[in-house]
């Protein structure tokens, strides 16, 4: 239907007044002007509703072209925040994108367990390689590192060569502790998972399997944006960071060490050696340290560990520590007291 | 009266510029206000004390407008009727419609314009750039 069908009863009504009056309809003289006026003002009003009718369709097809344009722009937007978000951990990037985070040169004190891993003898294990096969060696490292570190919500801080530094309790937290002990755990699933890829480490062309240390700490850092105005990073630093980093280098190949306040957080469920405290650059006293045996729940589970946890009954032996038929004498005499 | 009447742009509401001394009255911009009665009421108004004062004068008034809507558009209708009434008791009153070269639409609003103004002289201006 063309715009003119739209208003053909109107235009009717029109020609058929101005037939009216040239068949010189409403003689008496009053009434004639009358009409003629009434007519004049129906033409009107006719002329401004085909305009305005017209130019609201002028203004949609407008307001649709805008909205094609925006859609456009937020898709390429999206593709370009999609591309830029790789260069963020998940949860960095969540929080800016939620608008949680600013993205202001700010820091906060916060209490975290710092985790770090280094493959050992990496640019030994990898010398003789092309650099694009190092290339694809590292991705794959780094893949399957990130993909168990946010399985367990780490917030992934850096890479540096082979280095992988995460962080847990920023910018969410489910408690010091419960930080602490998901740190811990992700440690021995990525050294758990290193032994499953070694003779894939191997196909991709390292001269040996991949090994790690690891070293983990909790303490008061300083989180947030470092940096200038222009580049920033969302970053954690102070005494604890360096701390953990030193621990690493302490740790023996796929070891894990433990700083003091990590361990005293996880020893319910994490079997760890204390060593013997070591002087680190830095630090005026002797550092304490832990090295971890394992997850008392696997322990338990490879009969290295009897293990009996209930709401006010706790029972740990571990039997990497003490003598068996020492320990049954042990029990005998708790039994003894029981019964009385 | 007053001399001038003037009234800053908005987003959403076109810069007033009547000078009343230099007999020169501009509209330029976007109009879709929220609340169109309540942004040309005003308008109308000093329009109305202008006008009644003006008798036999000249009046050269401007319409720079990109983009209205349908309220506006009545709106800037009841303004024209009001310059050809007064045209049409004698002023000597020019209505300049600029129109973007490229938006046809626009130029017709204008052209139609044109044709209700019996009294007032119409002219049709592309705007520069």
């Amino acid at each position: 239907m063309s715009g003119d069908d739209l208003f053909a009863a109107e235009e009717s009504i029109i020609a058929a007044a101005e037939q009216l009056i040239a068949d010189g309809g409403f003689g008496a003289a009053g009434e004639r002007e009358h009409f003629q006026q009434l007519l004049k003002n129906y033409q009107k009003l006719f002329r401004t509703a085909r305009r305005l009718m017209r130019l609201g369709d002028h203004n949609e097809r407008q307001l649709n072209a805008a909205a094609t344009v925006i859609a456009q722009k937020n898709s390429e937007l999206q593709a370009l925040s999609t591309k830029l978000s790789k260069y963020l951990s998940p949860q960095i990037y969540d929080s800016i994108f939620s608008g949680a985070q600013g993205v202001e040169i700010a820091s906060n004190r916060k209490k975290l367990t710092i985790f770090f891993s280094d493959v050992v003898n990496f640019t030994e294990t990898t010398d003789k390689l092309e650099s694009e096969d190092l290339t694809n060696l590292l991705n794959r490292y780094l893949t399957e590192m990130s993909n168990i570190a946010l399985q367990y919500g780490a917030t992934i801080d850096k890479y540096i060569g082979d280095a992988v530094m995460v962080f847990f309790g920023d910018p969410e937290t489910k408690g010091v502790k419960e930080d602490a002990r998901a740190c811990v755990r992700m440690a021995i699933a990525m050294l758990r998972r290193m032994r499953e890829l070694q003779s894939e480490w191997q196909e991709l062309g390292a001269e040996k399997p991949f090994r790690l240390r690891i070293g983990i700490n909790t303490g008061f850092v300083t989180v947030g944006n470092f940096g200038s105005s222009e580049r920033m990073d969302y970053t954690i630093i102070g005494n604890a960071v360096n701390l953990t980093a030193r621990l690493q280098s302490h740790a023996e190949i796929d070891g894990i060490m433990l700083g003091h306040e990590t361990y005293s957080l996880v020893k319910d469920e994490v079997a760890a050696e204390e060593q013997k405290p070591f002087k680190i650059k830095g630090f005026a006293e002797p550092v304490r340290a832990y090295k971890v045996l394992g997850l008392y729940d696997d322990l338990a589970d490879e009969g290295l560990v009897i293990r009996e946890e209930q709401d006010g009954f706790r029972f740990l032996l571990d039997l990497q520590k003490h003598d068996k038929d020492a320990a049954i004498g042990k029990v005998e005499e708790l039994l003894a007291r029981l019964k009385k | 009266m007053m001399w001038k009447f003037e009234i800053p742009a908005t987003a959403r509401t076109p810069e007033v510029s009547f000078d009343f001394g230099e007999n020169h009255l501009k509209l330029a911009g976007e109009s879709y206000p929220e609340d169109v009665t309540e942004f040309y009421n005003p308008l109308f108004n000093a329009l109305d004390t202008y006008l009644a004062k003006l008798g036999k004068g000249k009046c050269r008034f401007d319409f720079e407008l990109i983009y209205l809507n349908s309220s506006s558009a009545k709106a800037i209708m009841m303004l024209m009727d009001k310059l050809d009434a007064a045209a049409a008791n004698g002023a000597s009153i020019d209505v300049f419609w600029h129109y973007d070269k490229e938006d046809d639409t626009m130029q017709e609003l204008g052209e139609e314009f044109g044709e209700d103004l019996a009294n007032a002289k119409f002219h049709l201006e592309k705007m520069a750039g």
